[in-house]
């Protein structure tokens, strides 16, 4: 894990992304899809909009649901991803929408 | 759940009208399940008979009891970053003149240390780096907090605030996962809402104090304030206490001395407020049944 969690890193979605580019954030989207190779997935945020992070290292886990990833925003607005964390879902379905909302 | 909750986000945008933070809090109440909610509330349950507070400020959340005198008894959530930010103010912690000490956090456990006596976490929650939480450890029971919260897993920390050169830490007095995770969206919420209101308070509450503590303790007049009740006492028992406190004989007041101060009061009102302050301790009777003095007397 780098610096990149010992700072701040603001809760964005998607269309904050453009903001954000080359700053560590957090964001938490629903897994879409996976890309076949593993290092690339797809998050769709709160707002419905789709969110493409990439991993330096393949993906070495089926990981459905809720993420929630911290990185970096590359300059084509995607997140290089440092750390990822899944919500739990077990109990109660996560709301992204609610999550959203400033 | 569903249609009603985005209204609250778009209404939190723009101004946090009154009927919003009254719903916020009552959705705290649903959402939060036996964690935030029931914290708050058993703080307002801490109240001491005898500890000053000022009542009367109608604050909406009903919660946050402000005592400026005494230790704050709230539990304020708070963000990591606030906590790194909070400035020492005499013994408490004081985040934008927000007086806090025991703080509600939530974040992910990136660490966890397992000592004989204790363990300490890593808590993060994105706002800053990870903030250290201390955990004692009861070593004669085998129990819950033995058992070690794995990192990478959401938690509630209830805990004190602590600075130790000049390095910000907690000790926590629960740890709990967390089951939902739209507990964490309200504990975002909370934190705004509880600061507003607290911030809100202290600005009322410091301008409230002023104008009761000017008139002077052994004035007999307190102008408008007479449907208020101060410290628990009517009024007249307030008016009776405070003579008999500036009274330095070692006899005390006599009824009659009070009576020929206090001309508004007649004498069965002035027996009645003295047996009550009697019986709750604030005077004691000295030569006779017609003579008292304070027990708070310097």
């Amino acid at each position: 894990m780098e610096d990149v969690h010992e700072g701040p890193r603001p809760r964005i979605t998607t269309s904050q992304l453009a903001q954000h580019v080359g700053q560590p954030v957090c964001f938490v989207g629903r897994m879409q899809k996976i890309h076949p190779s593993g290092k690339m997935f797809v998050l769709s945020d709160g707002e419905g909009k789709s969110a493409t992070v990439e991993l330096s290292e393949p993906l070495d886990e089926e990981i459905s649901g809720v993420l929630e990833v911290v990185g970096r925003v590359t300059n084509q607005a995607t997140i290089m991803c440092m750390s990822y964390v899944q919500f739990r879902e077990d109990k109660s379905p996560f709301d992204t929408y609610l999550m959203s909302r400033p | 759940m569903g249609k009603n909750m985005p209204h609250l986000g778009s209404e939190y945008q723009h101004s946090v009208s009154s009927y919003v933070k009254d719903w916020a809090i009552v959705q705290v109440r649903d959402q939060a399940g036996d964690g935030a909610a029931a914290f708050m509330s058993s703080a307002h349950e801490d109240q001491g008979g005898y500890v000053q507070s000022p009542g009367g400020f109608g604050s909406p959340a009903a919660t946050q009891d402000k005592r400026p005198k005494s230790r704050s008894q709230n539990i304020v959530p708070c963000t990591v970053s606030q906590l790194f930010s909070a400035q020492q103010v005499d013994e408490t912690f004081q985040v934008r003149d927000v007086e806090i000490s025991q703080v509600l956090i939530m974040g992910l456990i990136r660490q966890a240390e397992k000592a004989p006596t204790n363990i300490l976490y890593k808590v993060d929650d994105m706002t800053a780096a990870p903030m250290d939480v201390r955990q004692w450890v009861d070593t004669d029971e085998a129990g819950s907090e033995n058992i070690v919260v794995p990192p990478g897993t959401y938690v509630k920390v209830a805990g004190h605030l602590r600075s130790f050169q000049n390095k910000k830490s907690l000790v926590a007095f629960k740890i709990k996962p967390l089951e939902n995770m739209n507990e964490f969206t309200t504990h975002l919420l909370e934190i705004v809402n509880a600061h507003m209101i607290l911030r809100k308070q202290t600005k009322e509450g410091s301008k409230m104090f002023q104008s009761l503590s000017s008139p002077g303790m052994g004035t007999v007049s307190y102008g408008g304030l007479s449907n208020l009740p101060v410290n628990g006492l009517t009024v007249h028992q307030s008016q009776v206490l405070n003579l008999i406190k500036t009274c330095s004989l070692p006899e005390g007041m006599s009824l009659q001395d009070l009576q020929s101060q206090l001309h508004n009061i007649n004498m069965t009102t002035i027996k009645q407020a003295v047996e009550f302050l009697s019986s709750e301790g604030h005077i004691y009777s000295t030569v006779d049944d017609e003579h008292y003095r304070s027990t708070d007397a310097e």
